[in-house]
């Protein structure tokens, strides 16, 4: 709805200043940093104001669900205006330099800087350079050391979290795990006078760390509300062509299929369901809210969702030719899943057998065997699929060459049954990505398979795949800075800010990631790229992940005795360590 | 069904809009307002909805034109179109609907008024103007894939106003669109800084006004 419209058809008050226009007249893709979104919010004279940023480009960045969360929550159940922010393609940022225009909200057009509390969501390593480039951008110190009074405080959250390390210095506080309960106790803390009493009352909550100013770890924070609360009803509809365009809900939180290299599967623990009723009701309000004529499931496993097949049937009947985005396929199931709901659905579909032979996938506890991805292929192409996404890992702890041929067979088996059951019309392509081993999983401590195993591994894949696969691998340099990242610990920030000083910008994209700028990052500094192992599990330093680490250690000697460990949510506590008092799994009855 | 012709300016944020994204947002606002798009036959079924004359990704514009098929019988009224204000974000605001029957129409522009702010020595910019203003011809090169084509700009504005301000100037000319095309606002302003030796970056940028064939003038 549109309070504040002015009269038709008459001139819209001046809606972009000046100094901003005149930079926009000049950059690819204007609207980038305008806003005029369906569902965006306004309120002007709310305090505090607090920005929202998630550090990548806008078509990446609008659509993330944890802020289209925050943004609803802030702006519809406290007093406080939550606008967003996200970070400038360069063509942009060089300009604002030149023209000394700090960064703005899409809401308001007020410079980020002016606002209370600062708030980035952390999806990955690769984006922790545009964190520097927003904060700089803004005119914020980079340091929290060096920030006083007027500047705000700037405050992390989202899966990268599991290690705040490498961006430690940058941050004033980090926020562990699932935000909804403590929105409204982190707008109180906002209220104290001084930036001091503002930070104390923060790092008070609980889930907050907040460096050298915490005492102990921030413990993850699960929201136990999620069944009964509704997902997000009036989210941010993006007027220019975004990465996701589509209705979502989220219909469960965590995923306990226990994939041993899986970071969200042990951080987003235990699994919690909404029930079926209300994700019908909430698609029939969001099909109306966005104007989407596609709903889309979220959760890690979709089809692990107890009432995944009601529901989409029943939302299927809500409106005439309605879509619903078929979530990924588990191979155990996939033929049923076909059978049961996905009858109907046609183009592509991604199965992920993760690796290569039986023996790896029972290490990393994918229990998937040769019969049911023959089985799943099978049905793909017979449901009337004309494209197969086979996605795999290499460089996975324990794994041999054999392993990594193996991929090649499977891309051959299935363009085998594409052939056969295509007949010419379906296509086979792999997607091969280098593993990157996480903070709080069992392999945290193992090593990364470095530079030259991965390249010479995706050789070999490149070589044993039969021709007419496409395969795509992910840029190995980039997977190296990742992986020093990931369990960088304290000190691992110089690396970020010297990279960063070099020009790095954008590295999840391939087209602007330059491996030289850390490369010279990592001479300056000493860190070596890419090192096999961390001494020790620095991030527990700084956040619990509700993780009993004797579970973590048992399921890594189970993976090195090829033993699978059973999903929970089936019957069989594996002890990992979550839930205990309030924390429980959530599931439909 | 029904064609209805829907007037709507494009203001504030929604001048950053592309005309793909200014089309997929009356598409949304119709699909949030339960306003049925009629969509056409065949495998990939698309909206039947044109904008007849796009406006430049920059532009505002106070009188727009989109052309939608309406697939159920929903009145063209007032409450129809209170409903689709509604539905609509800042920077889209559609002010009439106009139902014209079951004969799908074409709209054409025969003319359409520009005005825009051109940054630099004003003096300079004006002295242009009077330039262009005076001079027969002023013809130009377009390059695009397809070949590079000379184009008299004087054959599609005949002439230019020009304001001066403080380091600015405003411009406001008048496009004629003829069978064989038209000159594009961004040509005339090139034009113009070139001669005046300043950026050819021009704000503000808003279509005050589009003269249509066959189509009802605003009233
Ligand atoms: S404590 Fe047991 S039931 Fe709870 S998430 Fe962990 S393994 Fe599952």
């Amino acid at each position: 709805m549109n309070e504040s419209r002015p009269g038709f058809p008459g001139r819209s008050r001046d809606w972009v200043p000046d100094e901003v226009a005149r930079l926009l007249a000049r950059v690819a893709r204007p609207g980038r940093y305008a806003g005029g979104e369906f569902n965006t919010r306004s309120k002007p004279g709310a305090t505090p104001r607090i920005v929202l940023s998630y550090p990548d480009v806008y078509e990446i960045g609008v659509s993330n669900p944890a802020l289209q969360i925050l943004y609803s929550r802030i702006n519809d159940a406290t007093p406080a205006a939550a606008e967003r922010s996200y970070c400038p393609w360069p063509d942009l940022a060089d300009l604002m330099r030149v023209a000394g225009v700090p960064l703005w909200t899409l809401e308001t057009f007020a410079p980020v800087p002016d606002c209370a509390l600062w708030g980035f969501t952390l999806p990955h390593e690769l984006c922790y350079t545009n964190v520097l480039e927003m904060l700089d951008l803004a005119g914020v110190p980079l340091h929290a050391a060096e920030r006083d009074g007027e500047d705000p405080i700037v405050l992390g959250g989202g899966p990268a979290v599991a290690n705040p390390w490498p961006l430690a210095p940058f941050f004033d506080a980090f926020f562990a795990g699932e935000v909804e309960d403590h929105v409204e106790a982190l707008v109180v803390a906002l209220g104290e006078e001084s930036r001091e009493g503002r930070l104390r009352a923060l790092a008070a909550v609980p889930g907050v760390w907040a460096p050298g100013r915490s005492e102990r770890p921030a413990q993850r924070q699960v929201f136990m509300g999620f069944s009964a609360s509704e997902p997000v009803l009036r989210p941010v509809v993006p007027v220019l062509e975004a990465v996701h365009d589509r209705a979502v809900i989220e219909v469960m939180r965590g995923c306990t299929a226990g994939c041993r290299f899986c970071q969200a599967g042990m951080w987003y623990r235990p699994v919690r369901e909404r029930p079926v009723e209300m994700v019908v009701a909430s698609a029939d309000r969001l099909l109306d809210e966005t104007g989407c004529d596609e709903v889309s499931l979220l959760s890690l496993s979709s089809c692990d969702y107890s009432g995944v097949a009601e529901a989409l049937t029943r939302i299927r009947g809500l409106r005439p030719g309605l879509r619903v985005s078929l979530p990924s396929l588990r191979i155990d199931s996939a033929a049923e899943s076909l059978a049961r709901f996905a009858a109907g659905q046609r183009g592509s579909l991604t199965l992920a057998p993760e690796a290569g032979t039986q023996a790896l996938r029972d290490a990393i506890n994918k229990g998937v065997d040769e019969q049911q991805f023959t089985e799943a292929v099978r049905a793909t192409f017979e449901g009337g699929f004309t494209g197969l996404k086979l996605y795999f890992m290499i460089g996975l702890p324990g794994e041999t060459d054999d392993d990594v041929l193996g991929i090649a067979g499977m891309a051959a088996e299935a363009t085998r049954l594409a052939k056969e059951i295509g007949r010419g019309r379906a296509r086979v392509s792999v997607s091969v990505s280098s593993y990157v081993p996480k903070a709080h999983t069992p392999f945290e401590l193992e090593p990364f398979a470095g530079e030259e195993t991965l390249r010479r591994r995706q050789q070999l894949v490149r070589e044993a795949t039969p021709r007419g696969v496409r395969v795509a691998f992910h840029d190995v340099a980039a997977s190296v800075v990742e992986a020093t990242l990931a369990r960088g610990g304290p000190g691992s920030d110089r690396l970020v800010e010297e990279a960063w000083r070099r020009g790095a910008r954008f590295d999840g994209w391939s087209e602007r990631f330059d491996v030289r700028r850390w490369e010279e990052a990592a001479m300056v500094t000493g860190i070596v790229l890419g090192e096999p192992s961390p001494e020790r599990a620095s991030w527990r330093d700084a956040v619990d992940a509700r993780l009993d680490t004797r579970f973590l250690d048992e399921e890594l000697e189970r993976s090195r005795a090829h033993e699978r460990t059973d999903d929970c949510r089936d019957g069989t506590c594996a002890a990992c360590g979550v839930c205990a008092g309030e924390v429980g799994m959530d599931l439909l009855a | 069904m029904s064609w209805w012709l829907v007037s709507f300016a494009r203001r504030g944020p929604g001048r950053y809009l592309s005309h793909l994204d200014t089309a997929r947002v009356v598409q949304r606002t119709f699909a949030r307002a339960r306003v049925p798009i009629a969509l056409s036959q065949g495998m990939r079924p698309k909206p039947r909805l044109s904008l007849p004359l796009p406006l430049p990704v920059g532009a505002e514009g106070g009188d727009e034109l989109a052309v939608v098929e309406v697939a159920d019988g929903t009145p063209a009224d007032a409450a129809t179109l209170e409903a689709l204000r509604a539905a609509s974000p800042v920077g889209f605001e559609p002010f009439r609907i106009v139902d014209v029957g079951e004969r799908r129409v074409r709209p054409q522009a025969r003319a359409a008024t520009y005005a825009c702010v051109l940054d630099g020595d004003a003096g300079a910019v004006v002295a242009a103007v009077e330039r262009y203003n005076t001079t027969k011809d002023a013809v130009r090169e377009r390059v695009s894939p397809k070949g590079t084509r000379r184009l008299d700009l004087k054959e599609y504005a005949g002439s230019i106003t020009a304001t001066p301000g403080d380091g600015e100037t405003r411009l406001e000319f008048t496009i004629r669109h003829r069978s064989d095309g038209s000159a594009r606002p961004q040509e005339l302003v090139d034009l113009i800084a070139d001669w005046a030796q300043v950026e050819p970056t021009m704000r503000g940028l808003e279509r005050l006004r589009v003269v249509w064939k066959d189509v009802p003038p605003a009233g």
